[in-house]
């Protein structure tokens, strides 16, 4: 029966090992503007990456922006994912179809539709003006706001529909027990729902963190060119440079910093919930 | 009242987070038919020839196919070896079954612009030594996209395993079935819904993927989510938003057919 | 504590109607069980009173407070669920305590009604386990002791017992009793087990597709079930349909005489019923009725006897006769003679099949 595991396991070995190996090896070589790479050992671009003010800006904006946007899921996901855990399976499908159906519609064109609504001349500045609440356009796009409720808005069905599924296997007689003794509805839901979901907490935080501090499309196109995250600074080291040590250093810290904080927030909510 | 308050503040938060996944998606239907070609609110009119403009920008329908090709062929790939997986994972006695756990999961847990960055330089040194071009071919895109749809199938299945009722199992046994037939005839029926949601998110994960794919598109290969972005270059226009609108339209149809044939309802 | 009375209680899923117009009074300290078989309403009955399910018409009167509309946690019902509902994150006394500090009951005195509550269902020293670490009945002891800690004005109980096994079963069945009885509490059981039913309550609801045919206690229901389907849901009956034909006369299809009760009106189309006990038989002698031994199936103390009457099939049960007995040499297609008084057979208005 282990021979079920061998193809896709070998397929993750060669088409993710490997290359993650390949890039670090890169990451310690040299750049020369001449022969783009000499193979050699050294941390030297970890170094630069690690002392260049423009990357720890680019490091901690893109660290803040994704740990926003998995607290704001969170918190928006939850009643969300409870909701539809617990609607009757009549309906049920056409609310499933209602939270996949963006993703599959793509964050490019989402973040379109949010240009479309938060630019000078978009729906929310009109209907501002309309209403003569103000007088100027207001400054929504391109702004770290902008991003964070762009991804945001790509990455909370993750969250709804990771939920749902563990809240899916509370039992429902739980909540109603404890309302039976006495606790009103937000009672019971901190008391008995949240503890019992902690699993999918930790598992939709998790999973939207990681898509948060990849995210690519969102911020080159809500936050403008001034604002930098690191998906696109990595990918610009390799599309507009040719400094492919340096790139792939970048790239290794985006990884190691991805898993440090994904590993350290499961364990704190992990110990605070442990039962 | 609390009861009350408590109940409004839910259906509030409820439809503030549905407002919010799909406002941008309504936005873009409607500003598909504004007529001016620099979207502004409010319209000064309404057209459909973006519609028709969109139809002769062929970038767009050549990515859709490419799309859907590499989306198709990783699921079809991805979903068998990931349920294979999956299934010895949970039931087989295995010695470093966590460690595995953990190699098949692994792409969930690498963002996709550090895999598709390495890929890149994989694919880059791979073309050297078999002295054929990978990067920009369907090949090199099918198996990048097979990396996104064997870990969400692994999880997936995983999970439905874990929920299976192992006596079902044990009736057919007992009833004379032997374990393939036991797999075949109530294994697999049970896991049904496991592996289709399987399908559907592998397929989501290839169709939309945008960061894993940037760096291995090439001339005549490039999927739609690239030659969108490639197109939008800091502008909103109305014909993207007409291709888009297609593509919702066409989305949103192939969800409601494939709900006749299994509940989506269960799926999730 | 207080009475439970509901007044036309009704709920509809769509067309249709799985509790129909039940209405009942629970007295204080009563313990009353509702009984039917599977799907005819009960649990939804005790869950519009706990209040998670909304009748479609009718009341649910807790110490005489209209609580139809009542949230569930306003209601002060305790409830004991099928599968138990603890709470699978919190220690036996953390599940214990969760209601009392729902009525905001400070710690100290939370404590002590806890270990209290515990004693009572003897599982001292087990309050810090998890419910995961208990075995059946004492998850199910957990659950009764969490709903009675409070003290609640209705006592709600949906088949606490069917999880466990049959020895411990009637243990369990006794203790409930009992605590039921020692702190008075007004109680509503479910349950489709009639013995269960009959040795612990009060009084007796019995039930079909959503409606109430009898109330009454194990006594009544027994000895004057109010229909066939009551007389064959409470213990077991020999039924024969017939017409009365004179005073203490019954007469089946071919012409067989029967004895009856004396007050049946003649020309009454009805079914006779018996109770297997109150059936009587010998070795053929000339006067009686004239049966046929089908089989006997031996239970140990007592034997049940199957015979053939005028085509109908009925049983007799008796103690077993002691060896020797003439009776024991009855053979299977042996002739005998039936006989029983009068006043122990029950005329019922309906015909049977
Ligand atoms: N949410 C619901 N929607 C539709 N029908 C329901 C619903 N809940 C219960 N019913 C129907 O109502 C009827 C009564 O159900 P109920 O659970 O009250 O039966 P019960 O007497 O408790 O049976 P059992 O002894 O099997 O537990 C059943 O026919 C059931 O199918
Ligand atoms: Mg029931």
């Amino acid at each position: 029966m282990a021979a079920l595991i061998l193809p896709a396991g070998l397929l993750v070995l060669l088409l993710l090992v490997a290359p993650m190996a390949m890039l670090f090896r890169i990451s310690l070589n040299e750049y020369s503007p001449t022969q783009l790479m000499l193979e050699a050992l050294q941390p030297g671009n970890y170094l630069r990456a690690l002392a260049d003010p423009y990357y720890q800006a680019v490091m901690g904006t893109t660290m803040s922006v994704a740990l926003s946007c998995t607290a704001i899921c969170l918190v928006i996901g939850f009643p969300a994912a409870w909701w539809l855990a617990r609607m009757d399976s009549k309906r049920k499908s056409l609310a499933v179809i209602l939270t996949v159906f963006p993703l599959l519609v793509g964050n490019v064109v989402r973040s379109a539709g949010w240009m479309a609504l938060l630019g000078r001349d978009g729906a929310i500045n009109a209907a501002l003006r309309g209403l003569g609440v103000v007088s100027e356009p207001l400054q929504l796009l391109y702004t770290e706001g902008a991003v964070i409720v762009g991804i945001v808005a790509v990455v909370a069905p993750y969250m709804i529909l990771t939920l749902s599924a563990v809240i899916e296997g509370i039992p429902r007689n739980l909540e109603e027990a404890a309302a039976n003794l006495g606790a009103g509805p937000l009672v019971a839901f901190r008391r008995v729902v949240l503890p019992l979901a902690v699993p999918g907490v930790v598992a939709g935080s998790v999973l939207v963190f990681i898509l948060c501090m990849n995210a690519y499309a969102t911020p080159v196109l809500l936050g403008g060119p001034q604002f930098k995250m690191m998906a696109p600074a990595v990918y610009d080291q390799f599309v507009r440079g040719t400094n492919w040590p340096f790139g792939a250093a970048l790239a290794f810290l985006l990884l190691v910093v991805t898993l440090a904080l994904t590993v350290l927030g499961s364990a704190v909510v992990g110990r605070r919930y442990r039962r | 009242m609390a009861v009350r308050g408590a109940r409004m503040l839910f259906g509030a938060s409820v439809a503030g987070a549905y407002a919010l996944v799909l406002a941008p998606v309504l936005a873009v239907v409607v500003i598909s038919v504004f007529s001016q070609e620099i979207v502004s609110f409010p319209p000064e009119g309404f057209t459909l020839r973006w519609y028709a403009n969109a139809w002769d920008k062929r970038e767009f329908a050549r990515g859709f196919v490419t799309s859907m090709q590499v989306a198709l062929v990783a699921t079809a790939i991805g979903v068998p070896l990931g349920t294979a997986a999956a299934y010895a994972l949970t039931r087989a006695r295995l010695p470093g079954k966590a460690a595995l756990n953990t190699l098949l999961l692994g792409p969930l847990a690498v963002p996709g612009v550090v895999a598709g960055t390495a890929l890149y330089l994989f694919y880059v040194r791979a073309e050297f030594w078999v002295d054929d071009d990978i990067k920009g071919t369907t090949l090199g895109l099918v198996a990048a996209h097979v990396l996104l749809t064997i870990p969400w199938t692994v999880r997936l299945v995983s999970a439905a395993l874990a929920g299976l009722d192992r006596s079902a199992e044990e009736a057919a046994a007992n009833l004379g079935a032997r374990p393939l037939t036991v797999f075949r005839r109530v294994t697999l029926p049970m896991l049904r819904p496991g592996v289709v949601a399987a399908g559907l998110f592998s397929f989501i994960q290839s169709f939309e993927n945008l960061e894993l794919t940037l760096l291995l598109v090439g001339p005549g290969r490039i999927t739609l989510p690239v030659a969108m972005l490639n197109y939008l270059e800091f502008r909103v226009d109305p014909t993207l938003a007409a291709v888009a609108t297609v593509q919702i339209v066409l989305v949103g149809a192939l969800m409601l057919i494939t709900d006749r044939f299994v509940s989506l309802a269960r799926v999730v | 504590m207080g009475t439970l009375q509901l007044a036309g209680l009704s709920r509809r899923y769509g067309a249709n109607t799985v509790v129909d117009g039940v209405s009942l009074d629970v007295a204080e300290g009563e313990l009353v069980a509702l009984l039917g078989p599977s799907g005819c309403g009960k649990t939804t009955t005790l869950r519009m009173v706990a209040g998670f399910v909304e009748p479609s018409a009718g009341t649910v009167r807790i110490a005489g407070r209209d609580v139809t509309r009542a949230p569930p946690h306003g209601r002060d019902t305790g409830m004991v669920f099928q599968s138990y509902a603890l709470f699978p994150h919190m220690t036996v006394a953390g599940n214990v305590a969760f209601g009392l500090e729902m009525r905001g009951i400070g710690r100290a005195e939370r404590e002590a009604r806890v270990l209290e509550a515990l004693r009572l269902v003897r599982l001292d020293g087990l309050g810090e386990r998890l419910p995961r670490q208990l075995s059946g009945g004492q998850q199910q002891r957990v659950a009764l002791a969490r709903a009675l800690v409070v003290n609640p004005a209705v006592f709600l109980l949906d088949e606490p017992l069917s999880n466990l096994d049959a020895k411990l079963r009637a243990e369990v069945r006794v203790e409930i009793r009992n605590l039921q009885q020692r702190l008075g509490l007004t109680t509503l059981f479910v349950t489709h087990d009639q013995e269960e039913a009959l040795t612990m309550a009060d009084r007796l609801v019995v039930m079909e597709r959503g409606r109430v045919r009898q109330v009454g206690t194990a006594e009544e229901l027994y000895e004057r079930p109010a229909d066939l389907f009551v007389a064959n849901f409470i213990g077991r009956v020999n039924a024969l349909a017939g017409e009365v034909a004179g005073p203490g006369e019954f007469r089946v299809a071919d012409g067989t005489a029967l004895p009856c009760p004396r007050d049946a009106a003649p020309g009454m189309r009805a079914t006779l019923c018996l109770r297997p006990e109150k059936l009587r038989f010998q070795p053929w002698a000339s006067a009686g009725v004239p049966a046929v031994l089908a089989r006997t199936v031996y239970l140990g103390g007592q034997t049940e006897y199957h015979f053939t009457l005028a085509g109908a099939p009925v049983m007799a049960l008796r103690e077993t006769p002691p060896a020797g007995d003439r009776l024991r040499g009855l053979q299977p297609g042996d002739r005998v003679t039936l006989d029983w008084l009068g006043e122990d057979a029950r005329l019922l208005p309906e015909v049977a099949r």
